[in-house]
């Protein structure tokens, strides 16, 4: 039964909003790829800013999931608030990361061919995390 | 005074297209008010901060949630700013049936429709709230 509950348990993924930069977009963008397309059965999500608006149960996310923070920039505001009202993080990822100089990053929504490209980058990058936590947490 | 902004602060859900219609309506709204409208990183509220809880209590703040959790605005008034309006797109969209948010990537044509009809509305407050101060 313990080693059923282990298998079935999932990786949270959660990406800061980034309203204000493009990075925010491509974070959000990454994520959601990874958790509809790449990882959909073995990941799930949380609103952030729900750690306070929400109840006890959402501030237990951390704490329920191994969890990925998603970040576009160095301030790595999902991993703060999770971390601060949560739980420790399992892995963090900032978007800033995988941007070369020569990329052209300027866009909150429709995303040109750089910032498409990097968030693919991530979204693999987080895929490839959430195998790696799943394979150690079931070992 | 007169150089106070609105810093529109969409909760951005993750998990739902209303959350990406938020988003898109404060986009939306900075577009057609360029110089008067700004928005901030709500996650850089929840995480605490300074810069940007002293950014929305200079500045007029509006928030726009998705659904009745209210994220922005309850965020938002932790950060000691009671918004000068708050909206939630599900009331929106309650109203505009026929305006439906589909995908939370890509919101589709309904859902650039609602994001029309929820910044015009918005568009319009904000110029009442100046109106206001200047009588
Ligand atoms: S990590 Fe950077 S882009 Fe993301 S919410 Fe914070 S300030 Fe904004
Ligand atoms: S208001 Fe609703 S959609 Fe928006 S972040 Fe909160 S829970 Fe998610």
């Amino acid at each position: 039964m313990e080693e059923n509950e282990k298998k079935l348990s999932k990786v949270g993924i959660v990406s800061c909003s980034g309203e204000d930069f493009p990075e925010g977009t491509i974070s959000r963008l990454a994520t959601l790829e990874a958790l509809h397309h790449k990882k959909p059965f073995d990941t799930t999500t949380i609103c952030l800013p729900l750690f306070i608006a929400g109840g006890e149960g959402d501030r237990m996310f951390a704490k329920n999931h191994p969890v990925i923070t998603v970040d576009g920039c160095e301030k790595l505001c999902a991993k703060r608030a999770t971390e601060k009202y949560s739980g420790k993080v399992a892995c963090s990822i900032n978007v800033r990361d995988f941007i070369k100089d020569s990329d052209e990053i300027k866009n909150k929504s429709n995303l040109n061919e750089d910032e498409k490209r990097i968030a693919s980058e991530v979204t693999d990058a987080i895929s490839l995390k959430v195998d790696d936590i799943l394979k150690k947490n079931n070992k | 005074m007169k150089d106070k902004k609105f810093i529109i602060i969409p909760c951005s859900g993750i998990g739902k297209p209303i959350g990406t219609t938020s988003r898109e309506t404060t986009y939306e709204i900075i577009k057609q008010k360029p110089g008067l409208a700004e928005t901030a990183c709500l996650a850089l509220l929840t995480s605490g901060d300074k810069e940007t809880i002293k950014k929305i209590n200079d500045n007029y703040c509006i928030t726009l949630d998705g659904c009745a959790k209210h994220c922005a605005l309850k965020n938002t008034q932790a950060c000691g700013k009671i918004p000068d309006k708050s909206y939630m797109i599900l009331k929106f969209a309650a109203e505009n049936r026929d305006m439906k948010p589909e995908g939370m990537v890509d919101i589709g044509e309904g859902g650039r429709a609602l994001v029309k009809t929820i910044s015009k509305k918005i568009i319009s407050d904000m110029d009442e709230i100046l109106q206001d101060e200047k009588k």
